[in-house]
């Protein structure tokens, strides 16, 4: 109840820059700064996959990320929140042309998209605030289910 | 003898690369670099492409120096084509140059202060950023990547209360500036942290070729390339240079730099205070190729351009600082005692990875044989 009531407050959040220009990058990392201050909404920004509860991809998927995107993906605790930002994430952008497998929803599941190349700071915190409380716990709820589920079967 | 491998996603990188640190105990015997992470085949997308689409990709190069990219393929066009660009426009593209040096050198220090866990100066660093990403968006109408630059001249004029709001924050930013460099310089633990480690001298640089701010922090101050540029030429302007080559003077030069910057663009003001006219000529731009070198951010960045009579180009070479600057680094590392210090003299080299991955390597089908993609071969 309580960790229910605090995982929804409190989030990690992964970067994964899956070879896009570094501009997304840079404006997440901006949202640091004490002008947006990413961190008095409870986020923080620590770029460890095994402890994240969100996962931000920005650029289009490059040949050396194909397996590991989904290799990582796999690496973070349930429930977790992938956010696609950025054109490039998107479509793949003004790379389409080139040696790029976009987009990114192909490989992972995601749930919500940003566009813009890049978006502002204030865009992306406003996504995450919209997004990310409701599928916590949406994916909590699954999860709990599917336990139950499991256990119920079991006693059969 | 231990492998340490950091990346590709690693609380201290931004972008994905893979260093493999050879360790013994924390002493740091040597180091692999495995790059490939963000290699899109940039420079074969531009190919066939009418210099107007050309521009967009330049710009994306990379993301934190993007200006400079533009900066350099325009006037490399500009040189060969004999195209005469009006005098607004010349110091337009300078001041937003220069603001866009400020904003990289200023996250290059934030990094930096945050990777040595000194937390306050990597937020002053910060804040200090947003003024400049304010006055960016103020001249180009975009905070990245802003689509100002053009084959003979830009997009848009600034106007008198433009002029003054620049001003008003260049001096607020020098005082937030002088407040951190004093912070730098007089800090105990952060001289404990950078000084003597990741130490590059002459040699080594020559060895390398490493250009920027890191030849620069080891006493080569004509590795500017702002110096021989025709614009620059015309303004007071003096390199920044240190002489002990480790951590501690890299992060010095950017921050003298920064302080340069600020002196430079109200020199570029003045003389745009004095010119009429308009911003932009209509390009004609004629066949040929040409090569053209400009200071960017982390060092010398040089462009090779073909193109036909119509504008549609041919072939383009792009060579970045940090392939150079990556290979100084291994040197460096030989001077590191623990890990932490690997990491954060990584970061002291402010490397851009999608700057630096371009390579084409073609085979023949036939024979099996490999060469490199060079720009003559069309």
């Amino acid at each position: 109840m309580i960790k229910e009531f605090f995982r929804k407050r409190s989030l990690n959040l992964c970067i994964i820059n899956t070879g896009g220009c570094n501009g997304c990058d840079i404006e997440i990392v901006s949202t640091l700064a004490p002008k947006f201050d990413i961190e008095q909404y409870g986020i923080y920004v620590h770029n460890n996959p095994r402890e994240a509860d969100i996962l931000v991809i920005t650029g289009p998927v490059t040949l050396p990320w194909k397996d590991k995107l989904v290799e990582i993906y796999n690496k973070v605790p349930e429930p977790k929140i992938v956010i696609a930002v950025g054109a490039c994430a998107l479509s793949g952008g003004i790379f389409k042309e080139g040696n790029v497998y976009a987009p990114v929803d192909k490989f992972v599941h995601v749930d919500a998209k940003l566009p813009g190349c890049p978006p502002r700071p204030s865009e992306i915190i406003d996504a995450i605030l919209k997004i990310v409380p409701d599928a916590i716990a949406l994916r909590e709820k699954a999860i709990k289910n599917e336990e139950k589920e499991i256990s119920s079967e079991n006693l059969n | 003898m231990n492998v340490v491998p950091i990346g590709p996603i690693h609380p201290i990188l931004k972008e994905p690369i893979r260093l493999k640190l050879i360790v013994e105990g924390e002493q740091v015997l040597g180091s692999e670099v495995e790059m490939g992470y963000v290699h899109r085949g940039i420079e074969r997308i531009i190919e066939g492409k009418h210099h107007l689409k050309g521009i967009h990709l330049v710009e994306r190069v990379c993301g934190i120096c993007s200006y400079i990219h533009t900066y350099t393929f325009a006037e490399c066009i500009e040189n060969y084509s004999k195209i005469e660009i009006p005098d607004k426009a010349k110091y337009l593209r300078v001041i937003t140059c220069e603001l866009e040096r400020i904003h990289s050198h200023l996250i290059a220090s934030a990094v930096y202060n945050f990777s040595i866990e000194h937390e306050t100066l990597g937020m002053w660093g910060l804040n200090a950023r947003e003024h400049v990403m304010d006055l960016l968006e103020m001249i180009t109408g975009n905070r990245v990547n802003m689509g100002y630059n053009l084959v003979g001249g830009v997009r848009a004029d600034i106007n008198k209360e433009m002029i003054d709001k620049i001003h008003n924050k260049l001096n607020e930013l020098r005082d937030d500036l002088k407040n951190i460099v004093a912070a730098f310089e007089t800090g105990p633990l952060i001289g404990l942290r950078g000084k003597g480690i990741g130490v590059i001298k002459y040699k080594g640089i020559m060895k390398t070729r490493a250009v920027g701010p890191i030849a620069r922090a080891a006493a080569l101050p004509e590795s500017d390339w702002r110096l021989r540029h025709p614009v620059y030429k015309t303004f007071k302007f003096k390199p920044v240079w240190f002489e002990n080559g480790d951590c501690h003077d890299r992060m010095e030069v950017r921050h003298h730099e920064v302080l340069g910057s600020i002196d430079l663009i109200e020199q570029a003001l003045e003389a745009y205070n004095e010119c009429a006219g308009d911003v932009r000529v209509k390009a004609d731009i004629k066949g040929g190729e040409g090569e053209w070198r400009n200071e960017a951010h982390r060092g010398e960045v040089t462009y090779k351009v073909a193109t036909t009579n119509n504008g549609i180009i041919k072939r383009i070479l792009v060579r970045t600082p940090t392939v150079m600057n990556i290979e100084a680094m291994k040197i460096m590392f030989r001077t590191c005692p623990t890990i932490s210090d690997a990491v954060t003299t990584y970061t002291s080299i402010d490397p851009c990875v999608s700057c630096t991955e371009r390579t084409i390597i073609l085979k023949d089908s036939k024979t099996g044989k490999t060469s490199n993609y060079s720009f003559n071969l069309i």
